[in-house]
């Protein structure tokens, strides 16, 4: 298995650490402080779950004091009615666990599809709370309601005992979570976060990585929960509430997003400080939190520990060190989804929003090796169409086949699947990656990612690997894609829908912007990518000079029709065309209405 | 059966006066003010400090709607400038200065609870039923709130503006319009009516620092279901308000807390657009 090695290293260095620390440090502190800090260092694992979730993968949420609570309760529930013991405490961590799981499936049911907008799955994580403290509320006797439960039976070990199986948690679940952000699928989370539509595109569940995120987190929150009704013997409506969940935001905003330590740290220096001083000076404490919070938020949106780190990096003259970039090696492209017959067939397909017919009645088909463009002035519906190949909802009617097979009512990830790749009008790549991460995000399907490692290898299909050699992205897999020049990143698009291994490659003005140099090389590309390889493209392109050089055939659409489809002669000389070009319009019969 | 409809009426009268102030900032500055809560507050303790100096309780009402402003004005210019391209930063950020005015509420006023002075007192036959005079003024204070927010959208040269930044803000700035103002302006006008509706609500409930927070929440699914839309916020007020009433009367007052939240995220589901938007 390929893994880097410095990863793993890091962690258990500093895992023993921070293990050592635990052990000694209950002999230093005051009981009171160990107290306190068994509540934060449980507390801080849920915070690490925010961070998962917001700072990695971008999910904002509101809820995951709903599943703290939800692990609380079923421990404080079984110990008071059912019973208490081993077996009994087992059930109870077992009932959180599946509750969680069931409540964030649910959630992240309801929350995560294609085409929800990020604030509708804040909205799904902000009722969650609330739902859950109406539940408590409503439940009478059983759940002790707005009191809450107490006084039940449960282990009453040392302070000690329960400071290190908090921290022990504490530790290990950070570990794991370190080698999970660091490893390829925590860079396609990364990616969900820059980029959710162009994930969609190279064919990634984001919808499914989502719930199961949402699953694990609650799984994590739950546990922690778990042990801080096992320790405290106390359990209160508020510890799955609305208020804590917001805290939790604070806590991880604050620590830093994205960074796991910062949040745990945030939450561990918060939570003792707030219960230190709630006795003397709550008030003027919450406010200055809030303040330090609104001031985060709009100057220092990345947190402090980034800043904390810089200025350390600074003091100590180090450097980031670079990970080695992976090694490229070429595969043979498979060609996702190819079978006999024919590549496209386009029947009947219309699309209007509303009352406005932007494409009416396309038929047309595409066949191996052929490089299909489609041209026609501004608003004719060409990138209508192109949406429409690539994504099942798009269209409002008619039927796509490839190769044979329906594309249905499919998402773009289904699309993907069935063989087709789609280039974007702007360079649509996601900033904060890498060249080389950028690419194996593409390879999510075929490749899929280790959720504990990160590859020393990236296979790359031939076509894809040349477009990188080509365009110097070889030379800068380490760099962050939003630094790359602008051609450099269009051509970093184009590998990563050639690193589908796609069979129709839909490309959408890939030369847009580019230099009369870098518009020949991707030319080129194209012509042996249909001619070598006998792949289908699809081209939106404007520059009509470029597609008189490439196409082998041209369809002109106008006003939402196909009023054109032949060769590259026939359309060149046809007075139709010159007309619609020069603004002229068709004849009253032949022309929509 | 006439009480239970007085009971949808008001309660959906009194939700679409709490929400209009996050609507009108949610809909031309697209921003979502979780600040909410604390400006129904801040009108809370304007109610109270009204009560406190004995001026006319009926004084609370534009006395709450100027702290608001002004409030609003110096927020919106130190705070969400700078949050415009970050949607769900300035969420965060508005809900930081929630926290921030509660606790200065706290230090001020103390976190006990507080009583105000209601304007109107007693019950009057209505329908064929004795019921409480003040919510039923509420009902006649939401029409016109609901109507002096369509004639300010509507026959104004602000409304002007700010149909025109909340339809293509590109657009509207390269015709002239100084969309910084009108974004100005609106947060000020959202802070004013949750404020204003802060005072108008507390004869109701009692005052303290956190009264904001249930209503926040309402406010915010009210919002996002109507659409974004006068009229659609006034169904979603009906649709949601009375759905609210009928589970409280008939099923459990707990469970009647939880109806709007659960609803709206069962409709955004549905029709993420909300009701009334096309």
């Amino acid at each position: 298995m390929p893994r880097r090695r410095s990863d793993i290293r890091t962690v258990l260095k500093f895992g023993i650490v921070a293990l050592a620390v635990l052990a000694v440090a209950p002999f230093f502190l005051d009981i009171y402080v160990v107290n306190i800090l068994i509540r934060a260092l449980l507390l801080a694992a849920l915070a690490l779950t925010v961070d998962l979730l917001w700072g990695y993968t971008g999910i904002l949420t509101f809820g995951q004091s709903a599943f703290f609570g939800i692990g609380a309760y079923a421990c404080a529930l079984v110990f008071t009615h059912w019973g208490f013991g081993a077996q009994w405490a087992l059930l109870a961590l077992f009932l959180g666990i599946v509750a969680a799981c069931a409540v964030a499936a649910l959630a992240g049911w309801l929350a995560f599809y294609h085409g929800a907008s990020p604030l509708y799955g804040s909205i799904v994580t902000l009722a969650l709370p609330i739902i859950v403290t109406q539940v408590i509320f409503a439940g009478g006797r059983t759940t002790g309601s707005s009191s809450g439960l107490s006084g039940f039976p449960t282990y009453y070990w040392s302070s000690e005992t329960w400071f290190w199986i908090a921290g022990v948690f504490l530790v290990v679940i950070t570990g794991l979570a370190w080698l999970f952000v660091r490893s390829d699928m925590g860079r396609v989370l990364v990616a969900i976060r820059e980029n959710e539509t162009r994930c969609a595109y190279l064919g990634i569940p984001v919808s499914r990585i989502k719930i199961l995120l949402l699953v694990i987190a609650g799984t994590i929150g739950a546990i922690a929960g778990f042990g801080y009704a096992a320790f405290t013997n106390v359990v209160a409506p508020e510890l799955g509430g609305f208020l804590l969940g917001t805290e939790l935001l604070i806590w991880v905003a604050l620590g830093g997003r994205g960074t796991l330590i910062g949040p745990v740290i945030g939450a561990i220096l918060i939570d003792v400080t707030s219960s230190y001083l709630s006795g003397s000076l709550p008030f003027y404490w919450k406010l200055l939190i809030g303040v330090l919070f609104v001031a985060v938020i709009v100057a220092l949106p990345q947190g402090l520990l980034p800043e904390v780190t810089r200025l350390w990096r600074r003091l100590i003259g180090r450097r980031t060190r670079m990970a080695d970039a992976p090694t490229l090696e070429p595969i043979t492209a498979q060609e996702v989804g190819r079978g006999t017959g024919q590549p496209l067939v386009v029947r009947g397909v219309h699309r209007h929003f509303g009352s406005l017919q932007v494409l009416q009645g396309i038929d047309f088909e595409a066949n191996r090796g052929e490089l299909l463009s489609l041209v026609g002035p501004n608003g004719a519906g060409k990138t209508t169409l192109i949406r429409c190949l690539a994504d099942g909802y798009e269209r409002s009617g008619g039927t796509i086949t490839i190769f044979g097979r329906n594309l249905g009512k499919w998402g773009p990830d289904r699309c993907v699947a069935l063989g087709i790749g789609r280039k974007f009008q702007a360079a649509n790549i996601f900033a904060t990656l890498s060249v080389a991460e950028c690419l194996r995000v593409a390879r999510y399907r075929l490749d899929p990612p280790s959720i504990w490692a990160s590859g020393t290898t990236l296979r790359l299909p031939e076509a894809a690997l040349r477009i990188v050699e080509e365009t110097g992205l070889a030379q800068s897999l380490n760099t962050e894609a939003r630094h790359l020049a602008h051609g450099q990143k269009q051509a970093l698009e184009l590998a990563m829908v050639l690193a589908l291994e796609p069979s129709i490659v839909l490309l959408d003005e890939p030369t847009a912007g580019l230099t009369r140099v870098e518009r020949e090389r991707i030319g080129a590309i194209l012509t042996s990518l249909t001619e070598r390889e006998r792949l289908s493209i699809l081209l939106v392109e404007h520059d009509l000079d470029f597609v008189r050089e490439i196409s082998s055939r041209v369809i002109v659409l106008h006003q939402g029709q196909i009023v054109l489809d032949g060769s590259v002669e026939e359309v060149v000389g046809s007075e139709l065309v010159r007309n619609i070009y020069a603004g002229a319009s068709l004849d009253a019969g032949s022309g929509p209405t | 059966m006439g009480v239970l409809f007085l009971d949808i009426v008001t309660t959906a009268a009194i939700l679409f006066t709490v929400a209009s102030g996050l609507m009108i900032i949610l809909g031309v500055m697209k921003l979502i003010n979780f600040a909410h809560g604390a400006f129904l507050a801040i009108g809370g303790y304007a109610a109270f400090v009204t009560t406190q100096l004995g001026w006319n309780p009926w004084m609370a009402i534009p006395f709450a709607a100027v702290v608001g402003f002004v409030l609003g004005l110096v927020i919106e210019r130190v705070i969400v400038r700078p949050l415009y391209a970050r949607p769900l930063d300035a969420i965060l950020a508005t809900w930081g200065l929630g926290i921030v005015i509660g606790q200065v509420i706290t230090i001020v006023f103390g976190r006990e609870v507080q009583f105000v002075q209601s304007p109107l007192s007693g019950a009057i036959e209505f329908l064929g039923q004795s019921y409480s005079t003040y919510r039923l003024a509420l009902v006649a204070i939401g029409a016109i709130l609901a109507l002096a927010l369509i004639a300010l959208l509507y026959f104004t040269r602000f409304g002007l503006n700010a149909r025109a930044v909340i339809m293509n803000e590109d657009l509207a700035r390269g015709l002239g319009i100084d969309s910084t103002r009108v974004r100005l302006t609106t947060f000020g006008l959202g802070a004013a009516l949750a404020s204003m509706a802060g005072a108008l609500i507390t004869p109701l409930i009692s005052v303290d620092p956190n009264l904001g927070l249930p209503w926040l929440i309402n406010s915010f699914m009210l919002v996002l279901v109507s659409g974004v839309s006068i009229p659609g916020l006034i169904v979603a007020s009906l649709i949601l308000g009375g759905a609210q009433v009928l589970v409280s009367s008939y099923v459990s007052a707990i469970l009647g807390g939880l109806t709007i939240v659960v609803l709206a995220a069962v409709i955004l589901r549905i029709r993420p657009q909300g009701l009334f938007s096309g």
